[in-house]
């Protein structure tokens, strides 16, 4: 670093402030690591997004591709859902993180808002049952296969589905 | 013989103190207050660190944390109090035996905090809406001298006078 | 004995010997409002299904009522313990999605406090580990070290516990020279305090006796149920997001990510008191090489719109990887905000990892994993 600390703590009035080297830099990015697998990635600035890698499909492909990170050894982070409520969609977003590898996916799906049904990733990634049980409180989707869909951060018999974009409490 | 009867008590005084027994058994209570471990959310760490070596609620005899209601006199209410959480408080206030107090500690428990906005579905607003409260501290979180301060204004409210006057800022 | 042995005899036990321990919502060992429903097979655990939502704060439904900056004191009472990485993820994000480009002293600065916020947050988990295990006076010294460190925070920040120091595109107001000073007599006093405890806590047989081969999580349970954070980290797999995904001013600084094979709970002990030694490190060299100029960004503007989009940000809090993840559509409120919080995905794996366990074995493993419920509940 060209600037050294100044213990008044003002900057010096002739010395630019000094920048940072850009951050560090990730293993080269090739157009697609996973170009192997069978799944429509696409990349993404990662310093603009956060992730490398974004793929959409459709509900029923969700646990083919979960099965295929599985294997590469990518972990679930997250599973978010989004109430589109303008389109009459809900959208789910399953962050997968790769806990060798500087490599962060997405896998994104969109269901019809009036029926909301996706098949769970549970059997893949035991982690998914709380991930999946907290986005049905929050948004009544339904996973098909989970076995206990029942309230994780709402009371037993809540009925409500807070997140929804047009819940009145 | 009066004089020496009056001289013998003077001479007494320092050791010997005749009060009512409901004014002994409050000074009892209050320099002995047992609290329950209560802590609910981020207050608690406050309310741990008055308990630990800086602040030291030892000094004011409320240094036992109890974790059973059945063996704590007040119950210090360090949290949010959640609607799916508020009927376990509820149970827990009421297996204390009496008498008992409550400190709400915390903006949370007084009224619900910064959580509440128009549409919230699951704090409940202020502990009193569960059951009564006795002492509220203001804060997020408190410091540990705030709850210090409570505990003992909750001792004045048990015995009449304070441990020492209100410090007034010069 | 392997657990395998000691069940063998109790295999044959009907199911109706079992019989249900509810252990909270209110007890002193769960560090918050948690309650496990234990099927109990005597003093072993058949089956442990942690009940959470107690401290259910509606963290992401005010995310969508509220501006981006209004947002930043939920972010610290999120995990009041680690507050400071907590707002740095969000700040984070926003700042990525907005391209604001902070100026490197501030991003100093919030590394010198994030490193301070994560010595204070492990020593009360210390602390309070050894409560649960019965030994009340380590607390006493933690929260003693604790103190020291809070009161440095205070000092730039005015707050001891749930900070919004770190603002949309740098920070509330500079250090000043007590700060810097104060910091590394701390710095200097503390390398001591943690060679005493090692020497009288780490050490103790009756601590070893607890902790050794208790509690054992292998590396493909972590990566199935994402555990991140020293719970990974005692299974051998060093991930940390400061050194695998970095961010702010980390690559500029000479650290090591602790990282045991073993995978017990003395390993995850000992990775976090390792942890605490390479933060001291961090400070050090932070404070050394701290530049100068401005903390705050030139141009933020005052009504903050994002483009629209999802972008995520993701820190090393102390506890594990932490995310935020905002979806925007152009507004000046973003259209949801979701918090990947670490202790979710750490209990989430207890359920599993404590069958056939001993009650107070599995208190271990759950003071292990480090959590805190409002964590997990948001």
């Amino acid at each position: 670093m060209n600037a050294e600390p100044n213990s008044a703590g003002a900057p010096p009035a002739t010395k630019p402030a000094a920048t940072l080297p850009a951050p560090a830099p990730a293993p080269a990015p090739l157009p697609n690591p996973l170009a192997h697998l069978p799944l429509p990635f696409q990349a993404v600035d990662y310093f603009l997004k956060g992730y490398h890698l974004d793929a959409s499909v459709t509900p029923d492909q969700v646990v083919s591709a979960a099965e295929l990170l599985g294997k590469e050894g990518f972990a679930l982070d997250t599973i978010t859902g989004v109430d589109w409520m303008a389109l009459g969609q809900m959208e789910l977003v399953y962050d997968y993180f790769h806990p060798q590898r500087f490599l962060r996916v997405v896998i994104r799906a969109r269901i019809p808002r009036d029926n909301p049904e996706i098949p769970t990733i549970s059997k893949v990634f035991p982690g998914a049952n709380w991930h999946e049980r907290e986005t049905h409180d929050f948004f009544g989707i339904c996973f098909l296969g989970h076995p206990n869909l029942m309230p994780f951060l709402l009371p037993e018999d809540a009925t409500y589905h807070p997140l929804r974009k047009d819940f009145t409490a | 013989m009066e004089a020496q009867e009056e001289q013998l008590l003077k001479d007494c005084a320092p050791f010997v103190k005749f009060a009512k027994l409901d004014e002994l058994l409050s000074l009892g209570r209050a320099n002995s207050l047992w609290p329950l471990t209560f802590g609910l959310a981020c207050c608690a760490i406050e309310m741990m660190a008055a308990g630990a070596s800086r602040f030291d609620l030892a000094r004011f005899g409320a240094e036992v944390f109890r974790p059973s209601p059945r063996q704590a006199d007040v119950m210090i209410v360090a949290g949010t109090v959640n609607k799916k959480m508020a009927e376990a408080v509820k149970t827990l206030y009421d297996q204390m035996p009496e008498p008992k107090w409550v400190i709400a500690m915390g903006n949370c428990a007084i009224s619900g905090g910064p959580f509440v906005f128009p549409g919230q579905y699951a704090v409940v607003e202020g502990v009193d809406k569960l059951f009564p409260v006795d002492v509220y501290i203001p804060g997020c979180p408190p410091r540990p001298e705030a709850l210090i301060e409570g505990i003992l204004k909750l001792e004045e409210k048990l015995t009449g006078n304070r441990r020492w006057p209100v410090v007034k800022p010069e | 004995m392997a657990t395998e042995d000691i069940l063998a005899p109790l295999a044959s036990t009907p199911p109706q010997e079992t019989f249900v321990l509810n252990l909270g919502p209110q007890h002193p060992a769960t560090h918050g409002v948690l309650r496990v429903k234990m099927t109990m097979d005597g003093e072993y655990i058949v089956r442990a299904e942690p009940v959470c939502g107690y401290i259910h704060r509606m963290q992401e439904k005010m995310g969508e009522n509220r501006s981006y900056a209004q947002f930043l004191p939920n972010t610290s009472r999120i995990d009041y313990l680690s507050a400071l990485t907590y707002t740095h993820a969000f700040v984070g994000a926003v700042e990525r999605a907005a391209r604001i480009q902070v100026p490197p002293r501030a991003e100093y600065i919030r590394v010198v406090a994030s490193e301070l916020n994560r010595i204070s947050s492990h020593l009360v988990w210390w602390g309070a580990f050894l409560l649960d295990l019965g030994g009340f006076t380590p607390l006493l010294y933690a929260f003693d070290d604790r103190e020291k460190i809070l009161d440095l925070l205070e000092g730039i920040t005015g707050a001891r516990l749930t900070y919004s120091y770190f603002r949309i595109g740098g920070l509330y107001n500079d250090v000043d020279d007590e700060f810097i000073k104060g910091t590394r007599a701390f710095v200097a006093h503390m390398r001591p305090r943690l060679k005493m405890y090692k020497d009288l806590v780490t050490d103790n047989v009756i601590l070893r006796k607890r902790l050794i081969e208790i509690g054992p999580i292998s590396q493909e349970l972590c990566r199935l149920y994402g555990a991140t954070g020293p719970v990974i980290r005692g299974s051998g797999v060093p991930y940390d997001v400061r050194k695998v995904e970095p961010y702010s001013a980390y690559p500029e600084f000479d650290f090591e990510i602790p990282t045991l094979p073993e995978g017990d709970s003395m390993a995850r002990y000992l990775v976090r008191m390792a942890e605490m030694v390479q933060s001291l490190r961090i400070i050090e060299q932070a404070l050394d090489k701290l530049p100068a100029g401005p903390v705050m960004a030139e141009k933020v503007p005052r009504v903050l719109k994002l483009p629209a989009g999802d972008f995520c940000y993701a820190v090393e809090a102390a506890r594990g990887r932490f995310m935020v993840r905002i979806v925007s559509d152009n507004k000046e409120i973003p259209y949801r905000v979701k918090l990947r919080t670490p202790c979710l995905s750490n209990l989430s794996l207890f359920e599993e990892a404590s069958r056939g366990m001993l009650l107070p074995d599995a208190l271990a493993l759950m003071g292990s994993l480090d959590l805190v419920i409002p964590d997990i509940d948001r």
